[in-house]
């Protein structure tokens, strides 16, 4: 049996990403709604993305709304491949095939 | 990113058991599945009341239509109108609420979504005035308006079903569709009284069972 993948084996990174695979593919979610959906402080949440970021797991879109900075966010085909696996990791150690 | 970073507290542990940690993940997905069907609970709640209220008002407004009490087309008419205006702007509200924050790949599948309503409304509108100044009869403008716009809903909603992959649509679809179909056999006023009951009231089950499904979930 693998490890779990630390990266994704904390709860707030975990409700993060969980988050973020709800999106279809090709989609990218504004900082301040995914803040709402997740209940997390920004500073709390800046936290951890910068570590899915370090990962490679997270994609980091910054653009701009006429003048206002604008923060997007997505899994990346890596941070989803990781999510899925890290998901069936669970499921195996609890017995439950996918 | 937001630059007032704080440091991480306590989220940061992992919780250990995997069955605590999957079910935390499931918990999560749920809460954003349910926070995108919240709003549309409320479109079906508001839609119902204007097809159950709007038609009654007027199936009551014919005199020969509700064997209990008339109310004058004065005021029947207008009531309808005003519910409908409402909804068609609430919907308008609601739907961009929907997904926002979102951009992206389904943000093209949401914008056709959202404009074949106001495109099929127009297109079913001109075919009705059309048939209208080729002599249809007020009696079958009654019949085919109503109609019109069941069948327009029941078959926008279907495309939201197999795009969202939304029971709630499909159920509704095939409801609007059928109560479309068959409410002219009712004649005129009595396909008010159809679109009323059977329209109206398909809307507000259907938000009865998302709302108390949504309510077991939190």
């Amino acid at each position: 049996m693998d490890e779990l993948d630390p990266v994704i084996h904390a709860s707030a990174r975990l409700k993060i990403t969980a988050t973020l695979a709800t999106l279809e593919v090709g989609d990218q979610i504004a900082f301040p709604r995914l803040q709402e959906l997740l209940g997390m402080t920004a500073g709390n949440l800046s936290t951890h993305l910068r570590k899915l970021e370090d990962a490679g797991y997270v994609d980091v879109i910054k653009s701009h709304q006429g003048r206002t900075p604008a923060t997007y966010l997505a899994l990346s085909r890596t941070g989803r491949r990781a999510f899925e696996d890290y998901r069936e990791a669970l499921r195996d150690l609890l017995g439950e095939s996918a | 990113m937001d630059d007032t970073r704080t440091p991480a507290v306590d989220l940061d542990e992992p919780l250990g058991d995997p069955r605590e940690m999957l079910a935390l993940l499931e918990k999560q997905q749920r809460q954003v599945t349910d926070a995108q069907i919240a709003p549309v609970v409320w479109l079906y709640f508001i839609w119902g009341i204007a097809w159950l209220v709007g038609f009654l008002a007027l199936w009551s407004g014919d005199a020969d239509g509700n064997p209990w009490f008339t109310i004058p087309a004065g005021v029947a008419t207008p009531l309808f109108i005003v519910l409908l205006v409402v909804s068609i702007a609430s919907s308008a509200v609601i739907g961009m609420r929907i997904n926002r924050g979102v951009r992206g790949i389904s943000s093209f599948s949401g914008a056709v979504y959202g404009l074949s309503w106001s495109v099929c409304g127009t297109a079913f509108a001109l075919l009705g005035t059309a048939l209208i100044s080729h002599g249809m009869s007020t009696d079958l403008a009654n019949l085919y308006f109503p109609s019109g716009y069941a069948l327009m809903c029941g078959t926008i909603y279907l495309g939201g079903a197999a795009l969202w992959r939304e029971k709630s649509q499909l159920i509704l679809g095939l409801i609007m569709l059928t109560v479309g179909a068959a409410a002219p056999f009712a004649g005129s006023p009595g396909n008010d009284l159809v679109f009323a009951l059977a329209g109206g009231g398909a809307f507000l089950v259907v938000a009865a069972i998302m709302a108390v499904r949504l309510r077991r979930n939190r």
